[in-house]
């Protein structure tokens, strides 16, 4: 449990929109995207200093000891800004490598992590699923040491990152693995992405040397992955009432026929519609957090109900909201389909939508 | 009325006092099952509490009240409650009551609160008309003075309890040459006369719960109109604003045997729990039902902050959806089980009574469409769709 209060929770979200109000605006994010590293460093300092990296960090780490109430929190705000910045991914790997209970490798690696080393997850291979048989890495021990074969994909930052987690398989199991960039034997290449905000990377590994932590396995990646699913759900949540927002706002100003296009009930009743998914979408992030915080024995239901709904709430809402604004929506310069492709990376970022309804029924036990 | 004042108490005298009166007089009432009226039993417990100033303490003394401030007549709401007797805090439940205390002649008031509030006197409402439905102020109804009453003529729909009602709420118009919101007058029509007749209104799911309600020449006392003349819209939107404040969600349930079968339940009787695509679809209707629960609980926890929701809106159009999906996916799992129906066919019975009854939420009190529009308007603040008919004379707006 975190030790954060109400109080601090609003204070620590407040400061982040405000940062991001800033130093994320549309022509940040335009030229952030059109940039190599995909994030523009000054900001990622700023959020560094804020504390934002080292979230979910523990204190005795230099982190901020936030749980996922706080990093839902965060993510509303970074979705509604669209911030293009490693910090889902260092959260990700701060996640595993706390969940891998090796009390040096977290003291050897956390507190960089806080202070803004950037760190990424290796899990998936080809098939994109964030599941068991999803994992195309094998490690094989000689001796004391690990060797890594195989490949990973649509590893976020893994060409910026300069510390990777990677999850392989090993005899009767899986184990995580902290591989260096410039290992011998890994090949990084950065892959094209439609959100272009986003930085994903393949890599291949022939015989890659790597450490294990600790003796952890796929309970480790799954307790991972809930903590991402919560962060991930809200920030589709922020972004899908941002965007619904953007649009509501348009249809009051914009004229067609003398009227606001928002006084015609086509237009009226999608957004009407958007708003109960906008809204349903953040009650659901919300309670996946407080579920996964309070240790809650309903916390997969909850975690895996948020995964698809967020997701298909934020991806109806981005799309809706092109056709809403009409031809001024089809061009590059304005903003809407930056949310759009947005919402579909989230779609499919750690596991689609029919994925998660088909872990939910399991979670209820159906 | 002799008493003038009601000696003030503190909250212990006046808890005090509530038990004394519950633990002398309160002995409990036989189960009933008609709905739609008071029992004897109930009316004479009701008496007694009217009468010993329980039933509407915000009230003033002159009307059965105790002029008590909200936080006190809630004490004695409370004391009722905890031993389940009916009665009080009618001040805050009973439509008919409230809307005639607000807005009635003092002649009305004598008249007839007093046996609404003991349950003698029997109510409906007058509102909806064939041609009148989500455009209620379209209403055609009319009332014409004669001496000193009005002489009503029309067709009213969707009433419940008019079998039983001794007076109904009425809005008609009194004026057709001005916009339509401006020609409306409100009256306690009484029921039982000549020239009211009313017919049970066979539904779309075979059931008759309202009624049909024809209106020819029947008589009501210009007493008996409230809020004045022409000032019939304004009442409406108080009365209309007190319903929707008491009434819950009405949407019912299945009527034959699969009360307590869960979606779960369902599909795993169907053979169906194992099918990948039956479990999307499963995943997804049970969702809907917990995301109204937690947008619900989320609006709830904003009210307690003092921090008003946008959630709180969407209630009713999110479970129209969810009642219409779940008897989709009810039907679904049938297959040609649903082609049947009756008492032999419990599981059919439910499906295809739910998919109709479905829209009892998407159609009553304000479609789907109407509540767009609402959310849009109100919540979102998109402008409102120009209204053609709002500013001519009543007499020429199109109908039909």
């Amino acid at each position: 449990m975190s030790s954060f209060t109400a109080e601090d929770r609003a204070a620590m979200a407040d400061s982040v929109r405000r940062l991001l109000a800033d130093l994320c605006t549309e022509a940040d994010i335009r030229r952030a995207m059109e940039s190599e590293a995909g994030y523009d460093a000054a900001l990622w300092t700023a959020l560094v200093d804020l504390g934002v990296a080292g979230l979910v960090i523990d204190p005795a780490h230099d982190g901020l000891g936030g749980g996922p109430v706080e990093l839902e929190a965060i993510m509303e705000e970074v979705g509604a800004a669209l911030l293009p910045a490693p910090l889902f991914a260092v959260t990700m790997a701060a996640a595993l490598i706390a969940a891998c209970g090796d009390a040096a490798a977290s003291d050897r690696l956390l507190p960089g992590l806080a202070r803004g080393r950037i760190a990424t997850v290796a899990l998936t291979g080809e098939a994109g699923t964030w599941t068991p048989d999803g994992v195309a890495l094998a490690a094989h021990a000689h001796g004391e040491r690990w060797f890594l074969d195989g490949t990973a994909s649509y590893v976020l930052h893994g060409a910026a990152a300069d510390l990777v987690l990677a999850v392989a398989r090993i005899e009767g199991g899986f184990g995580i693995f902290e591989v260096a960039p410039d290992a011998p034997g890994l090949a990084v290449e950065r892959l094209q992405s439609f959100d272009r905000t986003l930085r994903l990377a393949k890599m291949d590994f022939r015989h890659v040397p790597a450490t294990r932590l600790g003796q952890a396995g796929w309970e480790a990646v799954e307790a991972m992955l809930r903590l991402a699913l919560v962060a991930l759900a809200g920030e589709q949540a922020g972004g899908a009432r941002r965007v619904l927002e953007m649009t509501v706002q348009y249809a009051k100003t914009r004229i067609q026929f003398g009227r606001a296009i928002g006084s015609f009930q086509a237009i009226k009743h999608m957004a009407a519609d958007l708003l109960l998914e906008s809204e349903s979408a953040t009650s659901a992030a919300r309670a996946a957090a407080e579920a996964l915080a309070s240790g809650a024995p309903d916390a997969a239901e909850a975690v895996h109900l948020a995964a698809f709904a967020c997701a298909d709430a934020y991806a109806k809402t981005a799309a809706d909201a092109i056709q809403m604004h009409g031809g001024i929506a089809f061009t590059w310069a304005h903003p809407a389909h930056l949310y759009l492709r947005r919402a579909r990376a989230d779609l499919h970022l750690l596991g689609a939508p029919a994925y998660h309804r088909e872990r939910f029924l399991q979670a209820m036990g159906a | 009325m002799t008493v003038t004042a009601v000696k003030p108490m503190s909250d212990d005298e006046l808890r005090a006092e509530v038990r004394a009166f519950l633990e002398e007089h309160w002995k409990g009432l036989p189960h009933r099952s008609d709905q739609w009226t008071v029992g004897p039993e109930q009316r004479a417990w009701q008496a007694k509490v009217v009468d010993a100033r329980w039933a509407v303490n915000r009230w003033p003394v002159e009307w059965y009240g105790r002029g008590l401030a909200d936080r006190q007549a809630k004490i004695v709401e409370a004391e009722f409650a905890a031993v389940r007797a009916p009665g009080a805090g009618q001040d805050r439940t009973h439509l008919y009551a409230i809307t005639a205390f607000n807005f009635g002649t003092e002649t009305m008031k004598a008249a007839l609160l007093r046996g609404m509030l003991t349950g003698d006197i029997n109510m409906c409402l007058l509102y909806s008309e064939p041609g009148a439905g989500s455009d209620l102020a379209g209403v055609r109804t009319k009332a014409e003075p004669d001496g000193g009453d009005y002489v009503v003529t029309g067709q009213k729909v969707w009433t419940s309890g008019a079998m039983t009602a001794d007076y109904g709420m009425l809005i008609a118009r009194t004026d057709w040459d001005v916009p339509k919101h401006n020609g409306i007058s409100f009256f306690f029509l009484p029921m039982k006369q000549p020239g009211v007749e009313v017919r049970p209104l066979r539904q779309v799911t075979d059931e008759a719960h309202f009624n049909e309600v024809f209106i020819d020449g029947a008589r009501v006392a210009g007493d008996f109109m409230l809020g004045g003349l022409n000032n019939g819209w304004r009442v409406l939107q108080t009365a209309l604003a007190y319903e929707r404040s008491v009434m819950g969600d009405a949407a019912r349930g299945p009527r034959r045997g699969g009360d307590r079968a869960t979606m779960v339940d369902l599909a795993r009787e169907a053979g169906r729990l194992a099918d990948p695509v039956t479990r999307q679809h499963l995943a997804q209707v049970i969702a809907w039902r917990r995301l109204n629960a937690l947008n619900n609980a989320r609006a709830k926890a904003d009210l307690k902050l003092g921090t008003s929701s946008s959630v709180m809106s969407l209630g009713k159009l999110a479970m129209s959806r969810i009642l219409h999906e779940e008897a989709r996916f009810r039907t679904m799992l049938l297959g040609a089980q649903s082609l049947l129906e009756g008492e032999a066919n419990p599981r059919a019975d439910d499906a295809n009574f739910l998919s109709l009854n479905a829209y009892f939420t998407s159609i009553g009190g304000g479609t789907d469409q109407i509540q767009r529009n609402i959310i849009g308007e109100r919540v979102l603040g998109l402008p409102k769709e120009p209204e053609i008919d709002r500013t001519i004379p009543f007499r020429d707006v199109r109908a039909g």
